[in-house]
This record gives structure tokens, C-alpha cells and sequence, in this order.
């Protein structure tokens, strides 16, 4: 019952681009130095990331890769959907009705598990890269503070 | 991000028995047959339902299962951290950071541990009474 490394490393770098990116591109090793996750791996996140639209790409030298939408646009249900699937803790309350089995109208252990997917993507909707960049800044100036 | 198959049997097992132990111990075999798992299976399901006394067992030709305590008094959180372990949706979510990657961290404190803080919320709110008042419901045999 744990999100994967690819749902916490893929949230790490699409908010490491809202940070140092904003809009531009902004190249994968660069990201991979400042988050210490390896460039091949992050290669591989942003296969799902740049087919679900998240992020796009630009080859060449001033190439690299961008959020391809303003980063209070996007949701930390976007990301987790693009690189995990639903949020369910079980499948068959997100399959199509030929795919449920046959005790799906009378199980109750059903109405718990989608209780808990509603309350996961609620929380996971109302935060944005952009909130978590705007956190993540505010902390970064409080301990500046304290050092200097 | 899915629930055990140990998780998934267990929560059954544990509203069938709250179900049908009324009058009695339950042979697990009967359990089995109606949730459509081996006995084999549901002992080592069991074993850990025990190991946090959730399920009481007797020996012998009248004996089985019964729940270990009241149905209001057993939440769905204690059956699901007694066959998953601590219900956390990253590793590590228990102990102080495991990174120095301030970023991480951030992230960490935001949303991971909000998302498993709610997890958690849920879980302990809810009863194996409350699931059994809602099979009810669903069958027809609410008093």
C-alpha cells in the first residue's frame, strides 16, 4: 500500500521545473544533479509525464524539457495518475461494468475502498506544483535566516 | 498503490465472521467456502488476526473462530495495519526524514504524509460494525 518511487521521483522533478524551470526549458541533467535521481531514470518518468501532456520538449542546444502548462495548473492527482494509474486501492471500483466481478453491487468492503480513492483525490487535487514550489521557497528562506 | 491480497481477504473474513459468529465459533472452513478461499490461505490470514487479538480460536469438534472483541470496538484501521503493517502510503513515513534532500523532504511533510495522515483518519473511523450494518442494508436484512 505505497506510492511508488516513479509517483515520488516524478512529483520531485516536475516541481524541481516549476522551481529552477518556470516556463523554460530546462535541461534533465541539471535536474538530476540538484535531486540526486539518476538521468536515465528520470528519462523514463518523463515518457509517461510528456504522453499525458504534463510536460514537452524541445531538442537541441537551448533545448530540454518544460512544464507544458503554468504550474498552478497542475495537480499532484495529475502527476500520480500520469505515473501510477488511479489512486484505488483496489482495481475493480475503477474497472467498466464487464470487468467487475459479480459480487460488485453487494460488497461492502467496495464502499470503503472508494471512500478512501474520493478522500485520496481530493487531497492530491487541491495542491498544485505550484503550492508545493511556494512551500518549498518559504522553507528555503527560513533556514537562509537561521545559517546567516 | 493497492491494497494486499492478505488485506483485501482479511477485511472479508473479518465481516463474515462478524456476520455469522453470533452463535458460535466459526470453522474456518465455512469462511473459506463463502468467500471463495482456501483454508490453507486464510490460516496464515488468521494467524495474524490472532497475533493482534482481533480473532479469539477454540479448539476441538465445536470450535473455531470468534471475533476477540466487539464489533463497535474494532476499527477497520486495526484489521488493515494487523495484515498490512503500518499504513503509510511511502516507506519510512514512520521515522524522522530519510533523505537530506530538502526538496524531498518538502514534499514529504506536504503531501505524502497528509495523504497517509488521511488514510489513517479514514480507517479509524470506520467500525466492522459499520461495515456489517451496511452488508445488511445491501441484503435486505437490516432489523
Amino acid at each position: 500500500m505505497k506510492i511508488s518511487t516513479k509517483g515520488r521521483y516524478g512529483l520531485v522533478a516536475l516541481v524541481d521545473m516549476a522551481i529552477y524551470g518556470e516556463r523554460d526549458y530546462i535541461n534533465l541533467k541539471s535536474i538530476s544533479e540538484r535531486q540526486g535521481i539518476s538521468d536515465k531514470y528520470l528519462e523514463q518518468l518523463f515518457i509517461p509525464l510528456k504522453r499525458t501532456g504534463l510536460i514537452e520538449s524541445l531538442r537541441g542546444a537551448q533545448g530540454g524539457y518544460r512544464l507544458s502548462r503554468d504550474a498552478d495548473k497542475i495537480t499532484v492527482k495529475d502527476v500520480l495518475n500520469s505515473l501510477e494509474g488511479s489512486l484505488a486501492l483496489i482495481d475493480c471500483i475503477v474497472e467498466t461494468k464487464e470487468e467487475r466481478c459479480e459480487q460488485f453491487d453487494c460488497c461492502v468492503p467496495r464502499i470503503l475502498w472508494q471512500k478512501i480513492m474520493e478522500e485520496m483525490n481530493a487531497i492530491t487535487d487541491s495542491i498544485s506544483l505550484a503550492d508545493i514550489a511556494k512551500l518549498f521557497k518559504e522553507s528555503q528562506k527560513g533556514s537562509k535566516e537561521v545559517i546567516s | 498503490m493497492k491494497v494486499s491480497t492478505k488485506g483485501r481477504y482479511g477485511l472479508r473474513s473479518m465481516i463474515d465472521l462478524a456476520i455469522n459468529s453470533t452463535e458460535g465459533h466459526v470453522a474456518l472452513l465455512y469462511i473459506a467456502e463463502r468467500q471463495n478461499v482456501s483454508v490453507n490461505y486464510l490460516e496464515q490470514v488468521f494467524s495474524a488476526l490472532r497475533k493482534a487479538g482481533l480473532v479469539k480460536s477454540v479448539k476441538g469438534a465445536q470450535g473455531g473462530y470468534t471475533l476477540g472483541d466487539s464489533p463497535s470496538r474494532i476499527t477497520i484501521g486495526r484489521i488493515l495495519r494487523a495484515l498490512e503493517g503500518s499504513l503509510s502510503l511511502v516507506e519510512g513515513s514512520d521515522s524522522k526524514t530519510e533523505t537530506d534532500n530538502s526538496l524531498q523532504d518538502c514534499i514529504k511533510i506536504n503531501v505524502w504524509d497528509k495523504m497517509t495522515e488521511s488514510l489513517n483518519q479514514i480507517v479509524d473511523s470506520i467500525t466492522l460494525e459499520d461495515l456489517v450494518n451496511e452488508y445488511k442494508k445491501m441484503n435486505g436484512t437490516a432489523d
